[in-house]
This record gives structure tokens, C-alpha cells and sequence, in this order.
């Protein structure tokens, strides 16, 4: 048999059946209204709200914990060491950014009317200000249990929170990988680095440093928005490039 | 309506993916034939924005590609796509209407009514981890006609599915053909032979032809061979 036969032959065999009842079924679409109704959509506020449904129940779950945990043992009061279990949120939010890439969501998404874009930003809008206004509140709590003002305990929370998630973020956009591991270290050695720093380097939580804490706190809080911004940009566009 | 691709290029390092192509898309179905590596893949990133081209610009009635209105009247299929591990196919189709816009009760409705199409009606509520293949790649077809698209491309539709899915794929899209732009790309000639209103050819990043369908006769496959200059 030459070739021309044997893929006549091989055509007859596979080739797929004509379709049937086509009729029927273009009248059902018709019916069901599939064809021709453009749904209403919905205004950012709305898109915000239902991305809250959307983010996993244990990231709410380990903030609760950690925060507990952190209200635990400033009441133990054992001095600076709480300040060190804050950079372990952070963990949270750099998981909960990446999720997009890490389960191959991201070009669906990207596509969507709302964007990628929307969709972190989303995210980290909304795990951001819940482990802030978490960690205000157990700020507020144990305030009294330190001989420290407001402020102070304040910027010894968030810094070492914010410079976990700055460096976790910077990671994340150079090292793109399919799991959070590497952040995930980053955060603990955050953490363990802010749990020597009262033994190593006492002084630093005299008042006199308060300046270099706040000093400290604004650059964070300006390098994190440039870094999750670029995180953002350049998972958009390097991501397909 | 027409989706206007002039002169687009792209390049990665030392190989041109798509090299100046220009044509115009109208309401119909538009195959997109071509062996592995001919660059469909990236004109149909092109398409939706997903890859910047070099140079070129694509657009359609006055919208650009990559803006928030353009995307509206967008459906697109991936070649390769994923899941949440934590969704079953129903809340899969309902976090992407959430992406795409959709109200609440849209998002029921239209979910609804997709897994019913696309025959996973049993396996709704079932995790998407636990799917075959050929029923992730209807969910993800059902995912693409959510927002009711104006345009729907789809990069390797059929690619997963046994006969009688591709059976119901392409009774599907003749219809939304109908009032749609809609590109579909394939190896597979005979999954055009039927449902393609026009055919467009692809080899090495080059638009080889383009035409309607029945300009290419009866025989498709021999009329695509002859296209790509290949022997059989």
C-alpha cells in the first residue's frame, strides 16, 4: 500500500463524525439567551469586596494565631522578643501576591476585564490592611504592658514586619518559583534576626534611637510600594516575554 | 466589528515568533493552522494582549489591545492554564466571572448554564485537581465565554478532548460564530474542516496564506501541505 492510500485510509478512520443535532442545539443556546446577553459588570469597590471571599481561610487562620501568639507573650513580658514574631505575617501576604504565577492563573487573569494588576493589588490591599489593623490593635493591647510609649511599640512592631515583606517581595520578583519557600525563610530569618537584636544590639531600643526606627519605617514603607509596584509590572509583562 | 492586526512583530533573542503579520479578523470562525513552533501560540498572546509586540499595532473598532474595554469583549483560551487547588470547576467559573466583572447573580447564571454546555454538570462541585484533561479544557472553554465575548480566541481548543467533546466543541462554536469574532488555532486540520468561515497559515512566524475556507477545496490537509511546502 503506498503513503497517499495509507493516509486516505488513516483520514476515513480518525477524521471525527459531522456533528449531530446542530439545529437543536443552536436553538437551545438561542433560548438560554448565551449568544446574545452581555452581562452588567460590576465597579472596583464590588470586584474588592469579592476578592475578600477569595483569599484562603488559613491566612486568616495564621494571622489570628500569630497575633495571639504575639499578645501572648508580650504579656508574658519578656522583653523586646514579641517585636521579632511580626515579620513571620509577612509570610501571608507574599504567598498570597504570588498565587497568581505559582498555580498558572496569571494569564487568565491578565485577560480578564479587572486585570492581573487588580487582582494583586486586590490581594494585597486587603491581607495588608487586615494584619495592619490587626497588629494596631494588639499595639493598643499591649502598650501598658511596656515601659515604652505608643509610638515606640509601634514602630518596633512594623518595622521588622514591613522589612520581612520588602525583602520576601524582592526575592519573589527576582526569584520566580513555584513554591514561597525562599520567602518563607526570609521572613524567619527576619524574625530571628529581630529576636537577637534586643541580646546582640540592646541599645537600639533605647529613645534615643526612636529617630532612626522612624527613619527606618518611612523608607520601608516607600521601598515596599516601589517593590510590590515593580513585583506587579514586571509579572505582568516579563512573565510572557 | 473587526479585529485589525497591522504589521505585528515579535522577537525572542534570535528568533522572530511572528514575523509582520497583518490581516483583519471579521464575525466568524477564523482557523489558525500551523506545526508546533510555527508561532501561534504568541500572535494569539498577541491578540490578547498578553505579549507587547515589537513593533505593530493590533486594534479593534478603536480599541486598543491590553485596555480594560478591549478586554470586556475578550474570551481567551490558553494553551496552558492552571487552577487554584482549592476550587471545584463551580468555583472556578464563579472567581473568574468575579475577574471578569460579572454581578453575583450573573456570575450564578451564566456558571449555571456553561457547565450544563460544556457536560460537566455531574462534576461541578467536584475539586478541579480531580479532572481529566479533556474536563479541564472544556472548564477552561466555559471560563472563556463567561463575559459574552465579542471576540474569543482560543489557542489549542481541542487539545485534550476524545471525539464526541470535539463533536460538541465544534457544534459550539459554529454557533458562536455567528455574531463573533472568533480564532481558534490547531495542528489538527480536521478539527477545522467543518467549522472555519475563513483559514489562516502559519510557518516560521509568517502569515503563508489566508483565505476562506472553501478556497482551500476538499481536501484541507493536502491544500495545508501544499501551503507549508512540505511532501507527504
Amino acid at each position: 500500500m503506498d503513503n497517499d492510500r495509507i493516509i486516505k485510509l488513516l483520514k476515513e478512520i480518525c477524521s471525527t463524525p459531522e456533528p449531530e443535532e446542530k439545529k437543536a442545539f443552536f436553538q437551545g443556546l438561542e433560548d438560554q439567551g448565551l449568544i446574545s446577553r452581555r452581562p452588567v459588570v460590576i465597579n472596583h469597590g464590588d470586584f474588592l469586596l469579592r476578592q475578600f471571599f477569595y483569599i484562603g481561610k488559613w491566612i486568616w487562620l495564621l494571622s489570628a494565631v500569630l497575633l495571639l501568639c504575639i499578645m501572648g507573650i508580650c504579656y508574658g513580658n519578656i522583653g523586646n522578643y514579641p517585636f521579632a514574631l511580626t515579620p513571620l505575617l509577612a509570610v501571608e501576604i507574599l504567598v498570597e501576591t504570588g498565587r497568581s504565577s505559582r498555580w498558572k492563573m496569571a494569564e487568565l487573569e491578565y485577560t480578564a476585564r479587572f486585570s492581573l494588576r487588580s487582582v494583586m493589588l486586590a490581594r494585597i490591599f486587603l491581607v495588608g490592611i487586615v494584619e495592619t489593623a490587626g497588629l494596631l490593635v494588639v499595639i493598643w493591647v499591649v502598650r501598658p504592658w511596656f515601659s515604652y510609649s505608643l509610638i515606640r511599640v509601634f514602630l518596633y512592631m512594623m518595622v521588622p514586619y514591613l522589612a520581612a515583606s520588602l525583602l520576601g517581595s524582592v526575592y519573589e520578583r527576582k526569584n520566580r518559583s513555584d513554591n514561597n519557600w525562599g520567602s518563607i525563610i526570609i521572613c524567619f530569618l527576619s524574625s530571628g534576626l529581630f529576636a537577637a537584636a534586643p541580646y546582640y544590639l540592646s541599645s537600639l531600643y533605647e529613645e534615643r534611637f526612636t529617630v532612626i526606627w522612624t527613619v527606618a519605617f518611612i523608607l520601608l514603607v516607600f521601598s515596599l510600594v516601589v517593590s510590590m509596584r515593580r513585583w506587579i509590572c514586571e509579572l505582568e509583562e516579563a512573565v510572557w516575554n | 466589528m473587526e479585529l485589525i492586526a497591522d504589521r505585528i512583530t515579535k522577537q525572542y533573542k534570535n528568533k522572530i515568533a511572528v514575523d509582520r503579520m497583518s490581516f483583519t479578523l471579521t464575525k466568524g470562525v477564523t482557523g489558525l493552522l500551523g506545526a508546533n513552533g510555527a508561532g501561534k501560540t504568541t500572535l494569539m498572546r498577541l491578540l490578547c494582549g498578553v505579549l507587547a509586540p515589537d513593533s505593530g499595532t493590533v486594534s479593534c473598532d478603536g480599541m486598543s489591545v491590553g485596555t480594560e474595554e478591549y478586554r470586556d469583549i475578550l474570551g481567551y483560551l490558553p494553551q496552558d492554564f492552571g487552577f487554584y487547588p482549592e476550587f471545584s470547576g463551580k468555583d472556578f467559573l464563579l472567581y473568574m466571572s468575579a475577574v471578569k466583572g460579572l454581578t453575583k447573580k450573573d456570575a450564578i447564571q451564566k456558571t449555571k448554564e456553561l457547565i450544563e454546555l460544556v457536560g460537566l454538570g455531574d462534576s461541578a462541585g467536584k475539586k478541579v485537581r480531580t479532572y481529566s484533561g479533556g474536563m479541564r479544557q472544556r472548564l477552561g472553554i466555559a471560563q472563556a465565554l463567561l463575559n459574552d465575548p465579542q471576540i474569543l480566541i482560543m489557542d489549542e481548543p481541542t487539545a485534550g478532548l476524545d471525539p464526541q467533546e470535539r463533536i460538541r466543541f465544534r457544534e459550539l462554536i459554529s454557533g458562536l460564530g455567528k455574531n463573533k469574532i472568533v480564532l481558534l488555532s490547531t495542528h489538527i486540520v480536521s478539527d477545522l474542516e467543518h467549522i472555519a468561515d475563513r483559514l489562516m497559515i502559519m510557518k516560521d512566524g509568517q502569515l503563508r496564506w489566508q483565505g476562506n475556507r472553501s478556497a482551500g477545496g476538499e481536501d484541507l490537509e493536502a491544500f495545508y501541505i501544499s501551503q507549508i511546502g512540505e511532501k507527504r
